[in-house]
């Protein structure tokens, strides 16, 4: 389990995160959704203890940090290293022992090149898979399907439903609903800082259609497309 | 964008404009003093600089800004620029055709753009424990095979001392793989406690860069092996610079090495003992800075 305890985040005399208070469960998936700078790259960078805040983070195993996999909205690669060295490097991070890397390749990525020569979802890809192999227990995917083909959409979507089998946690951000609706037990929907409503599967679609009428309004009319 | 950097650097940008030009002028003069091919070198140099400005992605947005005539006005302004203090010292040393032979060939090469990395893969034997010596030893590979060839050319020249430059060498170009703050994530990502990240590090940094060494020292101490003791003496005090930079930039992470650690490096330098010093106390300072990331 994780749970967050009014959880406050400020830069100077902004807050960006107000009062935040979660719990995630083990054998879930959650989808934290919101616009632009609502506020979920922090949360998830104060959950993952990268950045200092007031309140608590509490999980199950102890650090948290060593058993969570994070996967970065535009994750960094050195100028240098092949993709296969990226994976070592995660998994030394976490004493992992790999010796089949390349049987382990799900995404068929050229390992072997430099990482940075990588395209934007080829290099997501190579992040997602390094997170996998580090075995961790919880996850924390900031636009997992940002970039990446359909057809690792569709890996990805599996991977999802595959940590929920094995009783991980998995936190989601994403801009694309179909994607959260697909993958998530429980969406919730922030807005500046702060925790406005919580939604279970059966009213996923509600959710949508209320977004869709709340962010398009009248929008589409003041552009005056002729 | 370089006064941006200065400041970073923590200089006021005329003074470190007034610092460049300073070191430009001091190593132009050493390179003219030392040798007579220095005009092919300068103008190597000088093309070299300009090259990076004809990368591809660089260029391709040049042209999505401006018109061609613009752009091609641009690029011939930039690599006129970059070549102009070099232009200058080519006038002053009277090497007229190098002046001339630097000017049109900075000026074609503003008008043309290129990869300036190369994209295939340059094997490293130290690709198990990522990344610095990876990623350190790919940028540099050139040197190392320069600093045996120079403990070759010391053994039948009978020179020990150059034997002893072609260590440090080894040592100066290791110790340039670390200064650099690497992203924030890839501390983060460690199951270690500060202190065992340090260590690891320096673990690393110290098996990676014996293993370089390795033919250097080996063969210095088979044809001296007098003066063996002040082989390891070398050896020991590379090792300890390592260790003092690795400690010194994680004392300043997540921010790069700034003054005050540049400051007492280079009283460490002129006075290696006081590294007995230095070494302990960025070593704290490294663990207290590290604990914000590692638990």
């Amino acid at each position: 389990m994780i749970k967050v305890t009014v959880l406050t985040k400020s830069y100077g005399i902004k807050q960006v995160l107000k009062n935040i208070n979660l719990t995630f469960s083990e054998g879930n998936v959650y989808g934290i959704v919101g616009e632009n700078g609502a506020g979920k790259t922090t949360l998830f960078r104060c959950i993952a203890g990268l950045e200092d805040y007031q309140g608590e983070v509490k999980s199950t195993l102890e650090p948290l940090k060593n058993h969570l996999g994070l996967l970065v909205t535009e994750p960094f690669f050195f100028a240098k290293i092949t993709g296969k060295e990226y994976l070592q490097l995660l998994c030394n991070a976490r004493k992992m022992k790999i010796d089949n890397i390349e049987s382990r390749n799900i995404f068929d990525l050229p390992l072997n090149q430099y990482a940075s020569t990588y395209s934007t979802g080829m290099k997501k890809k190579l992040a997602i898979t390094a997170i996998l192999l580090q075995n961790n227990k919880y996850f924390i995917l900031d636009e997992p399907f940002n970039g990446v083909d359909i057809q690792s959409n569709i890996v990805i979507t599996e991977i999802i439903h595959k940590l929920k089998e094995l009783k991980k946690i998995v936190i989601i951000s994403s801009h694309i609903f179909s994607t959260l609706s697909v993958t998530c037990d429980e969406i919730h929907l922030i807005k500046n800082g702060e925790f406005i409503k919580t939604v279970k599967t059966e009213d996923f679609s509600k959710l949508e259609a209320e977004m869709k009428e709340i962010t398009i309004a009248n929008k589409l009319e003041k552009l005056e497309l002729i | 964008m370089t006064n941006r950097k200065l400041k970073d650097f923590g200089l006021n940008p005329i003074l470190g404009y007034l610092l460049i030009l300073t070191s430009f002028l001091v190593l132009s003069i050493y390179l003219f003093h030392k040798t007579e091919f220095a005009q092919y070198a300068y103008i190597l140099i000088s093309l070299a600089l300009t090259a990076k400005l004809s990368e591809i992605g660089r260029n391709d947005f040049l042209k999505l800004c401006f018109n061609n005539t613009h752009y091609k006005l641009i690029r011939i302004a930039e690599n006129f620029s970059v070549t102009l203090p070099f232009q200058f010292f080519l006038l002053y040393k009277q090497s007229f055709v190098g002046s001339v032979i630097l000017v049109v060939l900075s000026l074609l090469l503003g008008l043309s753009s290129f990869k300036t990395s190369l994209n295939f893969t340059i094997p490293t034997p130290f690709n198990k424990k990522p990344f610095e010596f990876t990623v350190g030893f790919r940028n540099t590979f050139f040197i190392f095979p320069i600093a045996y060839i120079l403990t070759f050319i010391a053994i039948s020249v009978d020179n020990f001392n150059l034997g002893i430059f072609s260590l440090l060498l080894i040592f100066i170009v290791v110790i340039g793989f670390y200064p650099k703050p690497e992203n924030e994530y890839f501390v983060w990502s460690f199951a270690l406690t500060a202190k065992q990240f340090i260590i690891e590090k320096i673990k690393t940094a110290l098996f990676y860069s014996t293993i370089l060494c390795l033919p250097n020292v080996l063969t210095l101490c088979f044809f001296y092996y007098t003066n063996i003791v002040s082989l390891l003496a070398f050896y020991v005090i590379g090792c300890v610079f390592l260790m003092t930079i690795i400690f010194a930039k994680y004392a300043a992470y997540p921010d790069e090495m700034n003054i005050p650690e540049g400051i007492i490096i280079a009283i460490s330098v002129a006075f290696p003992p006081f590294l007995f010093v230095f070494a302990p106390y960025f070593y704290t300072k490294a663990l207290k800075k590290l604990e914000r990331f590692l638990i």
